[in-house]
């Protein structure tokens, strides 16, 4: 999937407003690619051109080797969407919402029932299938919305905030099964999500858009070294040390002392943690603990 | 994709219909109660006024050919309007569905829906008032049905339009519209009587020209059907045309994505 120069805005009440500016990337096949930023960055308005719900005011869109602005239809039949705070006809059960949705993929026969039977099965669905959807809690809601978004073995699966709304388990549960699914079909799956660890645990890449602009882009290695965030660590000693000494340190880009404690952070690439341990010298070292950045540290940088 | 493929494309809008119109009690009130009251009431004002035979005729005619309009123009609308109320529709868009695919399926279910109100009229019209609503043959109620059920779908793709282009709020036309084409179509009296411009309106509508024809053959005038289904078949095409510029405008506009909060 490739994007080039993708604007987007939305005229409410006369005024117009620019939501995405110039938004270029691209997905290769197989990725698990992660769209993050804070609220009001522009995620799902991307997510909605990228699935062709919406169309982009400028640039151009490939989506599965087709111009996604002009065979919108013939790229809709291999693609799926499972939305954040998703939403089906209430009165219909899971069953038949399912099967009303592999309809309008134009899934028909034993193929149809087969697909409804494996999606519901896959989401653990199979106690609540004759459930009305307004009756399901968010969490099986959302398990609906992900059943539906692999009913036509899409070969591009694209997540809305997948996870929102759903308790520490739920979304651990649900992760799972999104791993299973990916790795089971070897599917390309791009993914919104403003839970940095899921998008760790999850992405191979991941895009930062902050108010409607691509701010950074990798895997979340490259993301972390880019931004220069290193490991924290702190270590307790007994005796004297000379703070200059750390300070220069190659690697090294923050030291605070205080009593018979440091901290540092500090890049973990090269020699730099031996380093750190001999400008110690003479003085004895009570107790190290290192702490590793995460998405988090590098969500927090960029929404800056 | 195959034909089934597509033949399953527009009965998934039978289909979602169905199963919310047999869940919903609100269907008997739709399919019966309105239609039978309507009907009641017209036949008891004609007995009160002592009318004769052909102008009991020329009203019940009206009351069932607007029982039935309002009936499969209401389904055709809700393939927007069940969406809209469940917040779903970007569900629908999303899919590889076109505007025809779910006009046809909506229809279908209308055409059932619209047959079974008019067989439960014109066997009670019969029973109650003894007008038979079979008198003129089959083939003029089998064309002055499919001229109703043409018509009706127009009216229920203005109101998916509407919603598209305006919004939440426009599903106030779904009910609204059918209003409009009682008083400038000649529901309960001839167009002859309306002022000037109304009449000029009147003969731009579908429905005048039906009930003008389904008249005839109780004696009650002359018509011009051919006109009248060639208009129905036009502006039935002409919103199937629009339907399709409004989908593709709320997908530029962002309203597909406002219709879903």
């Amino acid at each position: 999937m490739r994007a080039e120069k993708i604007c987007k805005s939305f005229r409410r009440l006369f005024k117009e407003k620019m939501v995405l500016f110039d938004i270029s990337l691209s997905i290769e096949e197989g990725e698990v690619f992660g769209i993050l930023g804070p609220n009001g960055a522009g995620k799902t308005t991307l997510m909605s051109i990228f699935s062709t719900l919406i169309r982009p005011d400028k640039g151009s869109l490939e989506v599965l080797g087709r111009d996604a602005l002009r065979e919108t239809h013939a790229i809709r039949e291999r693609i799926n969407i499972s939305s954040g705070n998703p939403n089906f006809p209430w009165s219909l059960t899971v069953r038949e919402n399912l099967h009303h949705s592999a309809m309008l993929y134009g899934l028909y026969g034993r193929s149809l029932y087969r697909s409804v039977d494996d999606s519901i099965s896959a989401f653990g669905l199979e106690s609540h299938s004759d459930a009305k959807f307004e009756t399901l809690s968010t969490g099986l809601k959302q398990r609906v919305s992900l059943a539906k978004s692999i009913l036509n073995r899409p070969q591009i699966l694209f997540l809305d905030e997948p996870t929102s709304g759903l308790d520490p388990e739920m979304a651990m549960k649900t992760r799972d099964l999104i791993k299973k699914i990916y790795q089971k079909e070897e599917i390309t799956v791009v993914l919104t999500t403003h839970y940095m660890p899921e998008a760790e645990e999850l992405c191979d890449r991941i895009a930062f858009l902050r108010e409607g602009r691509l701010v950074a882009l990798g895997t979340p290695k490259e993301l972390k070294r880019a931004l220069q965030i290193g490991h924290r660590i702190t270590i307790e000693y007994q005796g004297m040390i000379d703070p200059v000494r750390l300070r220069i340190i190659p690697g090294v880009m923050e030291v605070r002392e205080l009593s018979g404690r440091v901290e540092m952070v500090f890049d973990h690439s090269g020699r730099t943690f031996s380093s750190i341990i001999k400008a110690f010298g003479e003085a004895d070292i009570l107790d190290i603990e290192i702490e590793q950045p995460d998405l988090e540290d590098v969500f927090l940088e960029l929404a800056r | 994709m195959s034909w089934r493929g597509e033949l399953n494309k527009v009965l998934s809008a039978t289909y979602k219909n169905w199963i919310i119109s047999k869940r919903n009690v609100f269907t008997v009130f739709e399919l019966i109660f309105w239609p039978f009251i309507g009907l009641l009431s017209i036949g008891l004002l004609t007995r009160f006024l002592e009318v004769g035979d052909d102008m009991v005729a020329f009203v019940l005619v009206g009351a069932i050919a607007l029982s039935i309009l309002q009936i499969s123009q209401i389904d055709v609308a809700y393939i927007l309007l069940f969406d809209l109320w469940s917040k779903s529709i970007k569900q629908t868009f999303v899919s590889p569905v076109r505007g025809y695919h779910l006009v046809l399926g909506a229809m279908l279910f209308g055409v059932i829906r619209g047959v079974a109100v008019f067989l439960v009229l014109a066997a009670a019209s019969g029973h109650l008032f003894g007008f038979d609503f079979l008198a003129g043959g089959a083939v003029t109620v089998i064309v002055f049905l499919a001229g109703i059920f043409i018509t009706a779908a127009s009216i229920g793709m203005v109101v998916c339009i509407s919603i598209l282009l305006f919004g939440q709020r426009a599903d106030v036309a779904a009910w609204t519209l059918s209003g409009i084409m009682m008083l400038v179509s000649g529901v309960y009296y001839p167009v002859s009587i309306l002022p000037g411009p109304l009449q000029i309106l009147s003969k731009s509508i579908p429905l005048t020209y039906l009930l003008e024809y389904y008249r005839s053959a109780y004696g009650y005038g002359s018509h011009q059907i051919l006109l009248g289904m060639a208009l129905a078949l036009l502006y039935f095409s002409a919103s199937l045309l629009i339907l399709n510029l409004a989908i593709e405008r709320a997908r530029r506009t962002g309203m597909m994505l406002r219709l879903s909060e």
